[in-house]
């Protein structure tokens, strides 16, 4: 009797004194995911850069006709350069990025925000990369009015007003999505692109054109480029441990 | 005392409270008068209980303008409805008692007397209702009713009033309230140049661009906006009566920061959802929407170019819309082509 007593007190006690886990409140950074850790060492880098060959491109102005107040932030013409052509006869704003080898791996997001920002109705950078799940951060830098609409198609497309001096809009993508087009509703020649990869592992060609992918680990993969008028190129690559893989893409002009 | 004295002695007692309660209601004593309508209003309905008289909306317009009503003794109604801003406040917040923050920017009062309910969320029924609100409102005059009545009653040349108003007697919190809504009734705006325009045939009240923008304005499949800011054949009151989400008051992370409607009704589908405001001398009532973040009639316009902001209850109307920058401008001379005349009488009483 006295046994079972105490063991009755014992259970009270512990329930007592031991926290429910059902009350307990979810910590929202907790992330349970197994990431997959990177190894420095057992990593490589692919780099390289991309050409541009042929006729160059036609370059386009931007008619401000739907907010003269636009025009007004700018000194001059000002182009829209679908075709970013380097004066070494190399193209920027190409994004690069592992398209098949990275199956069944799960990689961190970062919490440090990817940026864009409206400036003298433009968005800046054109071409943007983030992962699935980091901050993507919106900034209005124009005394007017925007509107940021990603054309999203596995992530909830959204759109949102951002007056003059607003802070900046917070949102995240969701899933991967190569590739997902910003529009201003209210300025429809803006246009910027986002790159939402759910791995590290994605660089945009500068204004040399080159880029590069770096600690990625060793092993086989397809890394695609991926152009906005001349459209996408894939190359094989195997990687070794401390090694560079060096691409060459070359995107012909008409 | 026996039974039979008691039972009278309650008798009597229940009498007594049944004359105070049926005490007849503080209806105005004297003259009803016709308050008429401007061009391209609606003839203006008053309650059968609270016709206008000249005494009541003199009161209304001394009481509208009186500080004394508040807590401190600094701010009066025409504090966050000036008559000078289109009687709404040039403030994105208005600032109450002690430089407290409301929530919301302040409606204008012009054409309320035409609103079935009144408030952003529609919660008070009525202009007599709504006069009290803010008097005891914590971040707005923060004043009791009872303390109001009781700075009235001490003041002679407002017993007077009063008396000349409702007939002898005390001050109350409902005579308060009816001669307000009475001088609210008085805050009617029309005869615009778009009222001359389209209900009065001058072809010239209004601009060449005033007058593509009422295109704009009228045509479903451009602008859109008369579906909720109606035009009548006969009248324009510009507004619906009715609540909807445009998406206005998102946070950065795309919430909705106050549910509006759904306050009062619980209804999810009133979620975000706020009062279709008159649109009448709009060109006065900066800022814009209920959290007063868009500054210019422009920015209201290319919000609504850009189709609002998404969010789970927006109202199906609300679309993008495909509008060059001369269709916008036109837009907005329509807008400003909505100031009429604030009626004589209605600024602070001499």
């Amino acid at each position: 009797m006295i046994k079972r007593l105490a063991a009755a007190a014992t259970f009270l006690l512990a329930a007592a004194c031991s926290p429910a886990p059902e009350t307990k409140p979810a910590d929202p950074t907790a992330d349970s995911t197994a990431y997959t850790e990177i190894d420095p060492s057992r990593a490589g880098v692919v780099t390289g850069k991309v050409v541009f060959t042929g006729k160059g491109p036609v370059r386009q102005k931007v008619d401000f006709a739907e907010d003269p107040n636009c025009a007004k932030l700018h000194k001059g013409e000002f182009f829209n350069d679908a075709i970013a052509l380097n004066n070494n006869g190399t193209l920027a704003n190409v994004f690069i990025y592992v398209k098949v080898g990275l199956e069944g791996k799960k990689f961190r997001p970062p919490t440090t925000p990817a940026t864009i920002t409206q400036k003298g109705c433009w968005f800046e950078p054109r071409m943007l990369g983030i992962e699935a799940g980091q901050p993507f951060h919106a900034i209005n830098a124009d005394p007017l009015t925007h509107n940021i609409h990603p054309r999203t198609a596995n992530s909830r497309e959204w759109n949102q007003s951002q007056d003059a001096g607003a802070d900046p809009l917070i949102r995240k993508f969701a899933r991967a999505e190569i590739m997902v087009r910003i529009k201003c509703n209210i300025h429809p020649w803006m246009k910027a692109w986002v790159g939402v990869t759910e791995h590290p592992f994605y660089a945009i060609s500068g204004n040399d054109g080159t880029f590069a992918i770096k600690n990625l680990p060793a092993g086989k993969y397809t890394i695609e480029a991926w152009q906005e008028e001349l459209g996408t190129q894939q190359q094989e690559v195997t990687v070794t441990a401390q090694g560079t893989e060096t691409l060459s893409f070359t995107y012909k002009g008409e | 005392m026996t039974l039979r004295q008691q039972l009278a002695c309650f008798a009597a007692i229940a009498a007594a409270q049944l004359f105070s309660c049926s005490r007849p209601q503080p209806t105005p004593s004297g003259v009803v008068i016709e308050i008429k309508s401007p061009l391209g209003l609606p003839r203006l309905e008053t309650p059968a209980d609270n016709p206008p008289t000249s005494e009541t909306i003199a009161l209304g317009r001394r009481l509208f303008y009186e500080k004394k009503l508040s807590a401190d003794g600094t701010l009066s109604c025409a504090s966050c409805h000036s008559p000078t801003a289109g009687f709404a406040d040039p403030r994105r917040f208005s600032v109450g008692v002690g430089g407290k923050l409301g929530a919301r920017n302040a409606p204008t009062v012009l054409n309320a007397a035409y609103s079935p309910v009144q408030f952003w969320d529609g919660r008070s029924p009525s202009l007599e209702d709504q006069a009290g609100g803010p008097i005891a409102n914590p971040v707005e005059m923060n004043m009791s009713h009872d303390l109001a009545v009781g700075r009235l009653n001490a003041d002679p040349e407002y017993v007077k009033q009063f008396d000349g108003a409702f007939g002898p007697g005390p001050i109350t919190v409902l005579k308060l309230q009816r001669a307000i809504a009475s001088f609210e009734r008085t805050l009617l705006s029309g005869n615009s140049p778009f009222d001359r325009y389209f209900f009065g045939g001058e072809r010239s009240a209004m601009s060449p661009a005033a007058i593509r923008g009422l295109e704009i304005f009228n045509n479903a499949k451009r602008g859109n906006c008369s579906v909720c800011h109606k035009i009548g054949e006969q009248n324009a009151p510009f507004a619906d009566g009715k609540f909807h989400n445009i998406g206005a008051g998102l946070n950065a992370e795309g919430e909705l920061t106050d549910l509006g409607r759904f306050t009062q009704t619980k209804d999810e589908h009133d979620k975000g959802a706020f009062k279709t405001p008159t649109l009448r001398n709009i060109a006065q009532t900066a800022p814009y929407m209920h959290d007063g973040k868009q500054k210019t009639l422009k920015d209201v316009v290319d919000f609504y170019v850009g189709g609002g902001n998404s969010n789970p209850y927006l109202d199906k109307e609300m679309k993008e819309l495909k509008l060059t920058g001369e269709e916008r401008a036109d837009l907005v001379a329509f807008l400003e082509a909505l100031t009429g005349d604030i009626p004589a009488n209605s600024g602070p009483p001499k």
